[in-house]
């Protein structure tokens, strides 16, 4: 109980830090909210009509004012509202976050659909055709950055063959099979990466189970090869490859940035951008505390399975 | 009462009958709103460079928000497709014997609310926006209305402090729409052609057509749907397969595409332009023969073909549209590219080795920095070395707004194709901002702008504000680079849309509504 407190106490603590760390970092860059909504399109404001509007978004107050009023807020639930437009940055977060995190689910699943089973026919006919020509194709697909892919996916299925459309979103609610068509091309080109890091390590724990002691027995037993496979090898091997799954999950959301930017699809990092830009204080803040909080939700989730499985994790 | 038939009768040759007919004939159709529905396309699918951070209506918040609020709203005077001011809620308006402006609105407009528009909601939107709290684009401009007088529900008379020949170009922009005076703060009731039906932050917004819109014509599209394409690749990537009907800033590299595609067409005009802005209060640059040199050291074909990949025109002088009686193809090129002339005014500033100094840019909008790198290398050629500030646009206009440069580079569009359109970022006696001058001094150009302002002769006009580019070449409050162009692409059967000519291009969103597919 009392390392539970303790991991909840550090999470928290970590939380604060993120939070602070990244409203004082924002205030510190030069940008003035006021002067910059006001100048959209490099036209020039009235510097008298900024000034009202830094007052009217309390921009004028002293930066550890807005910094007290602000953590009161998160305190109680609220994360503010948007200086641009006086939109809930809550409900902004319930709305892009789904949709993030539907992007990511997808490009894992392709990655396991694809990854896994290239990764054990490769294995189990190491050094033949197939073996070479997807270790090509693999460590093609990790050196293209996410862009160029996701540019020539637009180039080739929206503007010459036409099959696709160029980007966007409908909802699944709207629209369930036009949602799944606008969702292929980014989930496609945010899952390369991991699917070449989900093939090679699948490649790499198939290979090494195949040389294990109860994989030759259960061959020796007689078992019909393809069980051997799915019962002794693939079974055994699939462990690591969840581990490292689960690790790059995390680096995804990071890699959604670009490809939301390039296929319009709205999720968290788009107003995170637009944010940023706009120097929209409480909209940067309030994202960047929720990423951060499920990263941190995660790691605390992960430390208490090992305290779980591992009894002496409790007592360091 | 008296007050208005006094306004009927001294309305003379001064009156801008400008489209005052053509609108009366379309209110008089307008008897019966809703009339031309019948005929509307169901949907027309627009491609928006930038979501509007809000639509609040006089608050300046850039083209994109423009757009659907010159839908959703209407404006007292609008443009038609040449450029020339029609009305929009008002079927005629002038100025009168007394030296006020008078506007007569149309009979039948309605906000969407159902409520009449009368001229007590026009005098109610003048003293929001001159209000002391106010936040609004015209504020400054709206202060100088002495009195809004409204001796009917369909006239409104204005008295300015000093004589104004452009007032009613003011009501043209799109941050000044006519809104209910009875609206909440924060959800204003306009009498545009279409209606919000449904938004999505950042990614769309969908107008549904007003039923009792005063034109009973239009609009011609039942719905429209703006989708938000940020990266202009994918924008044009959109419009080519298809995914919307009709895009804008189609970038300058894909123009040739549009072209090109059998299904598609492009409107295009020089609209914005890029131009270079000083910080006078540091070094040699509060010597104009100094800023003069840096004028005349910029071959500006580079940065039509670097920047804009052809898609500009040169421009070596003030920016006064071509086509307008005040545009002199002489003075037009009176910054032309001439180095020996930039080393020759060097040496009589005394800087004849040149000198360094910090160019500020952004790397955020390609144009700008290619257009600063180019300016670069020219400047270096007569001796100017400049070391390349490129931050992001938040940091540009803070730095800028400050003086915490010697050179920038900016791009910028005139409110309107009358010079006087410029003073936003020519008259050097405003405030500081990003997109002025810092710091300098061009007492005659500014004297000019505001004669011509203050002028109602036409001849006379022409002949300020060509007196007006004299100074400003001699003064150089700013230096001309290029236009570039702005263009609209779309099918080819999309109908009835025009890009208006110059710096009204960006206003070319009320065009929706008169817009259709064939």
């Amino acid at each position: 109980m009392l390392y539970l407190a303790g991991r909840l106490a550090t999470t928290l603590a970590l939380a604060w830090a993120v939070a602070t760390i990244v409203f004082l970092t924002l205030h510190l860059v030069p940008g003035d909210p006021a002067e910059l909504l006001l100048s959209t399109g490099g036209v020039s404001p009235d510097p008298a009509a900024v000034a009202e509007l830094r007052a009217k978004l309390g921009l004028d107050r002293p930066l550890h004012e807005q910094y007290v009023a602000f953590f009161k807020g998160v305190l109680g639930g609220d994360l503010g509202r948007s200086l641009v437009d006086d939109h809930p940055v809550a409900s902004e977060i319930a709305l892009r976050l789904p949709r993030t995190l539907e992007l990511v689910g997808a490009a894992t699943l392709l990655a396991l659909l694809i990854g896994v089973p290239a990764g054990v026919y490769a294995a189990v006919h190491r050094g033949g055709r197939f073996d070479r020509i997807m270790s090509g194709v693999m460590a093609l697909l990790l050196s293209v950055p996410v862009f160029v892919l996701g540019t020539l996916l637009i180039l080739l299925f929206a503007q010459t063959l036409r099959w696709m459309p160029a980007g966007g979103f409908v909802p699944f609610a709207r629209s369930p099979g036009q949602h799944l068509v606008l969702l292929a091309m980014p989930a496609v080109a945010i899952a390369k990466g991991l699917i070449a890091i989900v093939f090679r390590m699948t490649r790499a724990s198939v290979l090494d189970t195949l040389t294990r002691d109860h994989v030759r027995t259960a061959r020796a037993k007689g078992l019909p090869a393809f069980t051997v496979l799915r019962r002794h090898v693939v079974r055994n091997a699939f462990a690591p490859v969840l581990t490292v799954l689960g690790l790059h999950m995390g680096a995804l959301l990071g890699g959604t940035v670009l490809v939301e930017y390039v296929f319009n699809w709205p999720g968290l990092s788009t107003p995170l951008i637009r944010a940023v830009e706009a120097r929209d204080y409480p909209m940067v803040v309030g994202i960047v505390l929720t990423v951060s909080c499920l990263f941190l939700l995660l790691n605390l989730i992960v430390d208490l399975l090992y305290a779980v499985l591992d009894p002496r994790v409790r007592s360091t | 009462m008296a007050d208005h038939a006094r306004t009927r009768h001294a309305m003379s040759r001064r009156q801008a009958i400008a489209g005052g007919g053509t609108a009366a004939l379309l209110a008089a159709a307008g008897l019966v709103p809703g009339a031309g529905a019948q005929a509307r396309t169901p949907l027309l699918r627009y491609g928006l460079s930038a979501w509007p951070p809000n639509l609040q209506p006089w608050v300046s918040v850039g083209a994109s928000a423009g757009t659907v609020k010159m839908l959703i709203h209407s404006r007292l005077v609008a443009f038609d497709q040449n450029g020339k001011m029609r009305g929009e809620l008002a079927e005629s308006f002038g100025r009168d014997a007394d030296g006020g402006w008078t506007f007569k609105l149309v009979a039948n407009a309605v906000f969407h609310n159902g409520e009449p528009v009368t001229s007590a909601d026009v005098k109610h939107t003048i003293e929001q926006v001159a209000g002391e709290k106010s936040t609004a684009y015209m504020r400054a401009q709206f202060q100088s209305i002495a009195r809004v007088e409204t001796p009917d529900a369909r006239t409104v008379r204005m008295v300015t402090k000093e004589p104004v020949a452009t007032l009613p170009s003011w009501f043209c922009n799109y941050n000044l729409p006519i809104v209910w005076k009875g609206s909440p703060a924060d959800a204003p009731v306009g009498c545009g052609a279409y209606k919000v039906d449904a938004q999505e932050r950042g990614t769309s917004i969908e107008l549904v057509a007003f039923d009792k819109y005063f034109r009973a014509d239009l609009p011609r599209i039942e719905r429209i749907r703006f989708v938000v394409y940020v990266d202009e690749n994918l924008r044009f990537a959109a419009l080519q397969s298809g995914d919307m009907d009709m895009i804008e800033y189609v970038p300058w590299q894909s123009m040739a595409a549009v072209e090109k595609d059998p299904k598609l067409k492009l409107a295009e005009q020089f609209g914005p332009f890029m131009d270079i802005l000083f910080n006078a209060t540091k070094g040699p640059l509060s010597d104009a023969r100094v800023r003069r040199a840096i004028a005349h050291a910029v071959k500006r074909e580079d940065i039509v073909k670097a920047a804009f990949f052809g898609r500009g025109k040169i421009l070596e002088g003030v920016p006064i549209v071509e086509g307008t009686p005040y545009w002199d193809a002489e003075l037009s090129r009176g910054w032309r590219y001439d180095p020996a002339e930039s080393k020759r005014l060097l040496a009589a500033a005394g800087v004849p080795n040149g000198f360094s100094a910090v160019m500020l840019a952004t790397a955020q909008f390609g144009m700008h920095k290619d257009t600063a790198e180019i300016v670069q290398q020219y400047l270096a050629a007569i001796g100017i070395q400049c070391e390349l500030k490129l931050p992001d646009w938040s940091t540009r206009v803070r730095l800028g707004t400050t003086g915490q440069y010697e050179i920038a580079i900016h791009g910028v569009s005139a409110d309107t194709n009358d010079p006087d359109g410029l003073t936003t970022v020519m008259d050097t006696s405003l405030s500081p901002t990003h997109g002025r001058s810092f710091g300098l001094a061009a007492p005659r150009t500014t004297d000019l702008l505001a004669k011509g302002r203050a002028e109602f002769d036409e001849t006379k006009r022409i002949a300020i504000y060509k007196d007006m580019q004299r100074a400003a070449l001699e003064e150089v409050p700013l230096v001309g680079l290029a236009w570039r162009s702005q263009g609209y692409g779309m099918k080819r059967n999309v109908e009835g849309f025009a890009n208006l000519p110059g710096a009204l291009s960006l206003s070319s969103g009320f065009m929706l509504a008169e817009t259709r597919l064939g």
